[in-house]
């Protein structure tokens, strides 16, 4: 009987797997890590080995990519995207503190604005200010979050998907079979969560719905301590709720995903020298943020590629301080609403096995209202045509787009829409790969256009703004190495290697400055930043009989600095604040049938958050976190439990001056799944 | 020779011995993280950028905003992200600090009371929490740091000014564009200082009299940034006697005055910028203001587009000029440039021609400004007559205040009984 359900487990995911395959390319689709051959050996029993299908890339190794799937994905200790993201090369992450806190990453010293946010492929946007809080995106529906710097390189991609320094992929989880689960947790700072799962598989469709919803009150301790300050205290106005409901359902080529999020939570403002607690910031915020998206692939004649997708965004966003408590700051409830329509057709050209070419026309509608006063909607039309073609002829391996953007806009703010901007951008990869080793080069040149905000804020926006330039060059080495399981071994051990050094410059940063001798504050383009590091990560797989264990480290150094005015010593060549040189990360899981352990390190070094005197620093900090989990299966029900601990040292650090983070904290979860 | 050289050696010894030029400057850092700063500058080099920290081992707050002097032995501070009005002695060691005025914004003082104006909305005073509508000034009463008496004026009032026992407060309505419940102020308010009541308010027709506000004897020199839109930048001389005496009392300049400063000779000057978000033009101006013929005739005449020496020159070539301050007592001019704002700033000393004497690294966002009277400043006094006074044999604790008797004196206070500090052992 054992045997048969085995079976009928490995047929299901070959069959997954194949029709996968079909839907996208025959040519271009694998299965990575494959089944053992416990379908050779029939009279014993096997443990499958979990089946990664992804869709496969005809020049994988010639971009720079970092992935977390799968187990070590879910192994980790997270709460959101940001969570993972913190744990790859190369990434900085902005954290206000909380789980309110607004999480946004930044790669390479690009900047925010300049990482794109793809989910399964169409990006999440923002026009208003170009930034995305990744705390809004949970990781229990996605099956992979990967990091491309520069473009991902797939045969089809939107031209969205070239608009960007960096990308940051989630990979939505294709269900395998019919399930639910529910979850509930308990952690630190009165924070509840429930959590529901349920999906199917049926008859070649397969979707979830996935929701959520959490309460904490987010009242933290911290503690400053310093020569001039011993600072105690709990955070105030830190608490959130949200809820958050999503749906999915794919079929062959065809994918859709469905997102809406709801949240209240509390403004806390720096920790600044008070006398008491009486005055403390009062400002809260609302989000109602919902989407429907749709991508259908379809291969058409052997050689030609099909890829449509299509968007609507609906965002809304009040934020409000008037209260009568507020006695810091103006009195005001204000509201913000984006509207979004997005849609794209993309067509590769495959004359050749070892050749494509393709090209995208993306089409984005934003039109944004917001009750500010001297404020009118604003609308936005956004048009990306991109060229692209690929090789991989005898381990040689290339790839070049060039991609055009242009940005119109309209509106009846007192100073006018900004002028268009039509502007044409260039990247360029090359690699060659020997014996599973890739050397890789790359070159890469992207825009980001002033957002909404940029251009016609109240008393902020400067329509006269010209685009930020990033240019990255890159070179990098990458090895794999694996091997598989024998009939004669119960081993298996995988090993993937890779080091990539970089420059970047970004030219006429748009940065919010006051005007020379006046009061007013005005977005400007300002600034000229050159940056060169190097990022490193190590990922090894070690498996044997009912053992798995896992490690993986990644490495980053690199020297980010001021290269705006060559006659201001003070600033010329000296470290851009927030840019740490050094930082690492590295996490351990082990694991043996359901019982999972995992370690998770991460060390952060000195950044400068002020160039003004060298004491203005933001510490080193190490951030270790541990998880355990254990799932006890009853015939089709499932238990789970898994306590988690963050911070485990209690380590009192900051991304930001003055807003602290949470020291050691801690989360127990329940899971219950049929 | 040799005993020319000696004695000049030892006129100039004698000379550095005591500090002439003693500025505090207000480094007001940035906004919510806590990096208030002052720095201290004596006869010519910077001493510290740290000082209140150095001498209270602890932090001044977050966004200093503004300091005077409020007699021989106390400094007012106007801390405000922070809510505080900290007192400090001449030598930076910390007296006393209230948060009883949230978002206070300007002092001025008559020695006995410091008034504060505040953009908040209620304030604990001796009576308890009163609440306003606008904006408010708050009276400190020194003898205990409390607040004794406040006043209701205009929406964000910001510049205040005491001139014979009257306060003149310029209000801005700055939260104008963000609250949407009220628009900009235009009028100046003037409040019995002594009642805290107010008296009347005068109406500029200038609209956000925001920022900084310089008193030379019965003038003022107000700023006003417009709206940024259509209204454009301007400044307008102020004449608080012709004010109290009901006639016509400003005059109005169509040039920016973002920064000003009193001069020892009874002038203003005064840097600043225009800027609209419309056209997104910014232009800059530097210029002098002789303040009595400026009223006098109405604007015709007083206002020169020059400063001394190389003044007018230095603050153009800065990057963000960000204060311009005059020594009472020595003549010498500062101004501060804040850079990136990212950096840190530069202080400029000038001689009182002009002459640029150095450029000094301070913290953020320098802006605020306070002379120390020299150490060998003489105060006016020329004789003291001994003849009248009678020893009550009074105790003093060391803020001067009047202990009721002997009795209430716990072991272990130091107070001050004929003019002796004595320490109580039992």
């Amino acid at each position: 009987m054992k045997h048969s359900k085995y079976y009928l487990q490995a047929i299901l995911a070959t069959v997954l797997a194949l029709a996968a395959t079909a839907g996208a390319s025959a040519r271009n689709h694998a299965i990575h890590n494959s089944l053992p051959d416990s379908t050779a050996r029939l009279d014993t029993v096997r443990q499958l080995y979990e089946v990664t299908v992804t869709s496969k890339p005809p020049v994988k190794t010639i971009a720079t990519s970092q992935t977390l799937s799968g187990a070590d994905l879910q192994a980790l200790s997270t709460t959101s995207v940001a969570d993972a993201l913190k744990y790859f090369s190369g990434v900085q992450i902005k954290d206000y503190g909380g789980l309110g806190g607004m999480k946004t990453v930044n790669v390479r010293s690009l900047g925010a604005q300049h990482v794109g946010i793809y989910i399964d492929g169409i990006r999440i946007t923002n026009a208003q200010n170009g930034t995305v809080d990744l705390g809004k995106f949970s990781l229990s529906s996605l099956e992979s979050v990967s990091l491309f710097n520069a473009n991902k390189l797939d045969h089809v991609q939107s031209a969205s998907e070239y608009a960007s320094g960096a990308t940051v992929y989630l990979q939505t989880r294709r269900p395998t079979c019919d399930s639910l689960s529910i979850q509930l947790r308990n952690a630190s700072f009165f924070t509840w969560m429930a959590k529901a799962n349920a999906q199917f598989n049926w008859k070649g469709w397969q979707g979830f719905i996935d929701g959520e919803y959490c309460s904490s009150r987010g009242d933290y301790p911290f503690r400053y301590h310093s020569q001039y300050e011993d600072t105690v205290g709990r955070r105030a106005n830190s608490d959130i709720r949200y809820g958050r409901v999503e749906a999915a359902l794919f079929r062959g080529g065809f994918s859709s995903h469905v997102y809406y999020y709801d949240s209240e939570r509390g403004l806390p403002g720096g920790i600044v020298r008070r006398l008491s607690d009486k005055y403390t910031n009062v400002g809260r915020e609302w989000d109602r943020d919902f989407f429907v998206q749709a991508s259908y692939q379809k291969n058409f004649l052997e050689c030609l590629l099909f890829k449509a997708n299509a968007k609507y965004t609906n965002e809304y966003l009040r934020y409000c301080t008037k209260y009568p408590e507020n006695q810091n700051t103006a009195r005001v409830d204000n509201h913000f609403r984006q509207q979004d329509a997005y849609g794209a057709v993309c067509l590769a050209y495959m004359p050749w096995p070892w050749l494509s070419v393709s090209s995208s026309y993306d089409l984005r509608y934003s039109i944004m209202k917001a009750d500010l006063k001297r404020f009118e909607n604003v609308k936005r039309v956004d048009q990306k045509l991109v060229f692209a073609a690929q090789m991989n002829w005898k381990g040689i391996q290339a790839a070049a787009s060039a991609l055009h953007q242009r940005y119109s806009d309209w509106t009846f703010v007192q100073a006018g829409a900004a002028d268009p901007i039509d502007r044409w951008t260039p990247a360029v990869s090359l690699a060659y790969t020997w014996k599973g080793l890739t050397a890789r080069w790359w070159y890469k040149q992207i825009f980001r256009a002033p957002t909404l905000n940029d251009l016609y804020y109240t008393q902020a926006g400067n329509r006269n703004l010209k685009p930020e330039y990033t240019k990255q060059l890159n070179f990098g080495l990458e090895y794999h190495w694996s091997r598989g399981q024998q009939a004669w071994s119960r081993d298996m051990w995988e090993v993937d290697l890779q080091a990539d050094i970089y420059q970047n410059k970004i030219e006429n940063r748009i940065v919010c400055l006051p005007l020379k001798g006046t009061y007013t504050w005005s977005m400007m383009n300002y600034g000229y930043t050159f940056c060169r590091g190097l990022n490193a990560t190590l990922k090894g797989h070690y498996s044997r009989g009912d053992w798995r264990f896992s490690l993986i480290n990644s490495i980053t150094w690199q020297r980010d600095v001021d290269r705006t005015d060559p006659e201001d010593e003070d600033m010329y060549n000296k470290i851009i604040c927030y840019s740490p040189t050094f930082s690492t990360g590295l996490t351990a899981i082990a694991s043996w049938r359901t019982l999972q352990y995992t370690a998770s390190y991460l060390y952060v070094g000195e950044r400068m958050w002020s160039k003004a005197d060298p004491e203005d620093i933001l510490e080193p900090y190490h951030n270790l976190d541990m998880k355990l989990s254990y799932t006890h299966h009853i015939k089709r029900t499932s238990l789970g439990v898994c306590l988690e601990v963050c911070d485990v040292l209690d380590e009192q650090y900051e991304h930001i001056p003055r807003y602290p983070m949470p020291g050691r904290n801690y989360k127990l979860t329940l899971t219950f799944g049929i | 020779m040799k005993r020319l050289s000696t004695l000049l050696l030892l006129t100039l010894y004698i000379y550095n011995m005591y500090a002439q030029e003693r500025i505090i400057i207000l480094n007001e850092g940035m906004w919510q993280s806590d990096n208030g700063r002052i720095s201290y500058f004596e006869n010519g080099a910077i001493v510290s950028n740290q000082w209140f920290r150095d001498r209270n081992s602890s932090k001044i707050g977050d966004t200093p905003n503004d300091i005077i002097q409020v007699n021989e032995g106390l400094i007012a501070i106007a801390v405000n992200w922070s809510n505080i009005v900290q007192f400090i002695r001449p030598d930076g060691t910390a007296v006393a600090a209230t948060e009883d005025i949230p978002n206070n914004r300007r002092l001025c003082s008559d020695g006995r009371y410091v008034y504060v104006t505040s953009y908040g909305h209620e304030c604990e005073t001796i009576y308890g929490t009163v609440y306003f509508t606008k904006g408010f000034v708050a009276k400190i009463d020194l003898s205990n740091f409390k607040v004794v008496a406040t006043c209701e004026v205009g929406y964000e009032p910001e510049g205040i000014a005491l001139y014979d026992g009257r306060l003149f407060i310029a209000n801005t309505g700055g939260y104008a564009e963000q609250e949407g419940d009220h628009e900009f102020e235009t009028t100046v308010s003037v409040v019995n200082a002594a009642t805290m009541t107010l008296e009347k308010n005068i109406d500029t027709h200038i609209p956000n009299l925001y920022g900084e506000m310089s008193q030379c004897g019965r003038f003022l020199c107000i700023n006003s940034p417009g709206d940024y839109y259509e209204t454009p930048a301007c400044g307008l001389i102020f004449d608080c006697r012709k004010a109290l005496e009901g006639t016509d009392c400003f005059v109005r300049f169509n040039l920016p005055a973002t920064y000003n400063t009193a001069t020892t000779d009874g002038r203003f000057f005064v840097i600043g910028s225009a800027f609209s978000y419309i056209t997104g033009e910014n232009v800059f101006a530097s210029f002098t203001i002789d303040p009595s013929t400026f009223i006098r005739t109405k604007g015709q005449a007083g206002l020169e587009h020059t400063m001394p020496g190389t003044m007018a020159a230095d603050f153009a070539n800065m990057s963000q000029p960000y204060g311009i301050y005059v020594n009472p007592y020595t003549g010498y001019i500062y101004g501060t440039d804040a850079g990136s704002f990212e950096g840190a700033g530069d202080l400029y000393q000038w001689s009182p021609q002009g002459q640029l004497l150095g450029k000094h690294r301070v913290y953020i966002n320098p802006g605020h400004f306070l002379a120390i009277a020299p150490e060998d400043w003489a105060s006016g006094v020329e004789t003291i007559d001994h003849s009248s006074l009678t020893i009550d044999h009074c105790v003093f604790d060391l803020q001067g205040r009047r202990f009721n008797g002997d009795g209430r004196l716990k072991p272990g206070t130091v107070y001050v009984k004929d003019g002796r500090k004595t320490l109580r052992l039992r």
